[in-house]
């Protein structure tokens, strides 16, 4: 139980740190804990969901990968539940929402720069994710079938 | 004196009471009435609600997390926000069994028109073309209710599909984006009238831009989504309030209507409802009005039927206005900031003449501000990170067209009776008509190209038919005519099945134009009460 929440601690405040470059607060750990113990059969995973769950919760350069790779590959996987549940904790509470609610500076040139970093981080992301997940998924059926 | 039973405290049931109330007449009204909660820190605007409240997850997600837009969710960019959960809370068993169509029900005071975005929008004699009275006949009825909800609005180039009436108050304050749009409207005007068949105009919403009443004028807290601490936005529960300060009003909650009871000679003389207990309390009357919307109306008239004679019947022609979200990105918005304290719903409607089809479509525009990002930034094609920077440098360039089709009463489309379940329950079927692929095709090219024009880009993908029975206008199924038919209705909404009932809801439509149909319900219902009763 406890080394089961204190990995819960970890992943939200990787996500969180991820999705706002913040810490998370107290009050924002407390509700992600209450989420899986109220809807813990959304969050149910198979053992590569696990997997993704567990590598992405390491720092926020693993989150990207697995995030970009499961927004290609897993739209509906655990990992992408667990993070919009963060991003929807981090814009209804205090002070993380005031950072997602504020405009980036640089008008529309700004905003022009701004997408099409987004599209090459991700496509990077997304090419090295498949590169590293791709042959584990596979890897995974195989000995689980196997088995 | 004859007490009229009135059942549902909708839009239609309310406005229907209160008419009847300023003649003098009494009025029992028997409804489930579920209710919700009272508003946290009613001064507070959204970003202090935010700030100030001691569990906010609690308050924007709900206490079970049921605003959570999760991945799999396919298609709606809004969750219901958890103070309104009360309005789509179950009575018990299903109550229907549908094919083809989603309903949605509500046992809430109020009614579905509890959730509503306000939209106030006239049926012209063109939408009127198939019912027993046209504008004129209705306009009076239009204006009585104008002045008792508050509706703003003003005279522009929508005047032509959206009849000007009385007691319209000043349009409220445009949000910058709106304003943008409409500055865009004036600047390409003729070509949007002239070539792609497109008006534009303010939206008339029943919201108040000025005192009315004991209401107080919208303060653009931002808190519309999440309901309105102040009453500025209109709501039916507002006039039951009222009817309840009358003497001769009697509202009994917690009864579901299940049936009426009639006489030998086919005259109704009460009405049987269950209480939530299972027992059942019968009230008498010579004079009952069905206003429980579309769908609840025609399962206590099948019921009554069945109940009456052993028939199960069919009633044919139910409509509903197929919808399609069309999220927009405006060019001149991007990078811009945006307001959180403004108007949260739609502040500028357009009418698109589709070319191929001829048909008039109805569009209103929502300026995205306050409503949670999480269920269309997850959408974005990028990581969830991407996805956010992403959407936070177009956050105020970002709208969403809701735009609404006309339907037309088809016997293919139908309700009965299920009696295979106990209860009984209402069996829905609905297939759209063969040309409406072709039809939704057509409609989304001609906005876009209007959108283009407005500089603004609407990503295809992004772009979402609603499933028939999400815009919760459905009409059709006993239809006032002047043929004389069974199972159809006088203009005065009188039954020609059974004598003393009437229906002062959307049941009694005999067509459905492309526009939002909760003010004509309120007239109508108005009609009904002022010339016959």
């Amino acid at each position: 139980m406890w080394r089961q929440t204190n990995q819960l601690e970890r992943e939200c405040s990787t996500f969180a740190t991820y999705l706002s470059g913040r810490l998370p607060t107290p009050y924002l750990i407390e509700k992600y804990l209450d989420f899986h113990q109220k809807l813990g059969e959304k969050t149910a995973a198979d053992r590569f969901d696990a997997f993704l769950v567990g590598v992405a919760a390491r720092n926020a350069v693993w989150t990207r990968l697995a995030d970009s790779y499961t927004r290609i590959f897993r739209p509906s996987s655990v990992l992408r539940t667990k993070l919009i549940l963060v991003l929807a904790l981090l814009e209804c509470a205090p002070p993380s929402f005031e950072a997602l609610d504020r405009v980036p500076g640089g008008g529309i040139l700004g905003t022009v720069l701004r997408l099409a970093g987004a599209s090459a981080r991700f496509v990077a992301a997304a090419l090295a994710g498949a590169a590293i997940f791709t042959p584990v998924r596979f890897w995974m059926a195989r000995r689980w079938s196997a088995s | 004196m004859e007490r009229i039973v009135v059942v549902g405290s909708g839009a239609s049931g309310v406005h229907f009471a209160l008419s009847c109330l300023l003649k003098g007449r009494a009025v029992t009204m028997l409804d489930v009435g579920f209710s919700g909660q009272e508003f946290p820190r009613p001064d507070d605007s959204l970003v202090g609600l935010k700030r100030n409240l001691p569990d906010p997850v609690d308050y924007f997600l709900g206490p079970q997390y049921g605003s959570l837009a999760l991945p799999g969710r396919h298609g709606e960019y809004y969750a219901f926000p958890p103070g309104k959960d009360h309005v789509f809370r179950s009575a018990g068993a299903p109550q229907f069994r549908a094919d083809g169509f989603s309903p949605l029900y509500s046992f809430a005071t109020g009614g579905l028109a509890e959730v509503w975005t306000g939209g106030c929008y006239p049926f012209d004699d063109r939408d009127l073309s198939e019912f027993p009275f046209g504008w004129d006949g209705l306009e009076p009825y239009y204006t009585r209710v104008a002045e008792r909800i508050g509706v703003s609005g003003c005279e522009d180039d929508m005047k032509s599909v959206l009849p000007l009436h009385g007691g319209l108050q000043p349009p409220l304050d445009a949000d910058d984006h709106s304003a943008e749009l409409l500055a865009a409207y004036a600047r390409n005007r003729e070509r949007l009238n002239g070539q792609l068949g497109c008006l534009m105009g303010r939206a008339r919403v029943a919201v108040l831009s000025r005192d009315l009443d004991g209401r107080k004028a919208c303060s653009y807290s931002g808190r519309c989504l999440w309901g309105c601490p102040r009453q500025s936005l209109y709501t039916p529960s507002i006039t039951l309030a009222r009817c309840r300060a009358f003497p001769n009003f009697q509202y009994l909650s917690g009864l579901y209507a299940d049936h009426f009871r009639m006489d030998g000679s086919g005259k109704v003389r009460a009405v049987v409802a269950r209480r939530a207990d299972g027992q059942t309390e019968e009230i008498a009357t010579d004079t009952l009005v069905l206003a429980a919307g579309t769908l609840g109306s025609s399962k206590i008239f099948l019921e009554s039927i069945y109940r009456d004679s052993g028939q199960i019947l069919s009633l044919g022609g139910l409509m509903d206005n197929r919808q399609i979200l069309m999220p927009f990105v405006n060019l001149r918005m991007l990078g811009r900031k945006w307001n959180p304290n403004t108007y949260q719903y739609h502040q500028v409607a357009m009418a698109v003449r589709v070319k191929e089809s001829g048909e008039l479509i109805h569009g209103l525009i929502t300026t995205l501000k306050t409503a949670l990002i999480h269920p269309l930034v997850q959408t974005l094609p990028f990581d969830l990170a991407g996805s956010l920077s992403a959407f936070r440098s177009v956050h105020a360039a970002l709208g969403m067209i809701n735009i609404n089709f006309p339907d037309r009463r088809r016997a293919e489309n139908y309700v009965t009776l299920d009696t295979s379940a106990t209860p009984h329950r209402l069996a829905i079927y609905y297939r759209p008509d063969a040309t409406e692929p072709a039809r939704l095709a057509q409609t989304i090219a001609a906005f876009r190209k209007v959108l283009r024009k407005l500089g603004c880009f609407a990503p295809k993908p992004m772009t979402h038919v609603r499933p028939m029975g999400a815009s919760v206008h459905y009409a059709g199924t006993l239809p006032m005519s002047e043929s004389g038919d069974a199972r159809s209705c006088t203009k005065y909404g009188a039954s020609r099945d059974a004598q003393g009932l009437y229906f002062a809801d959307g049941t009694t439509f005999p067509s459905l134009p492309a526009k939002n149909l909760t003010f004509t319900l309120m007239a109508n219902a108005t009609r009904i009460a002022e010339e016959a009763f």
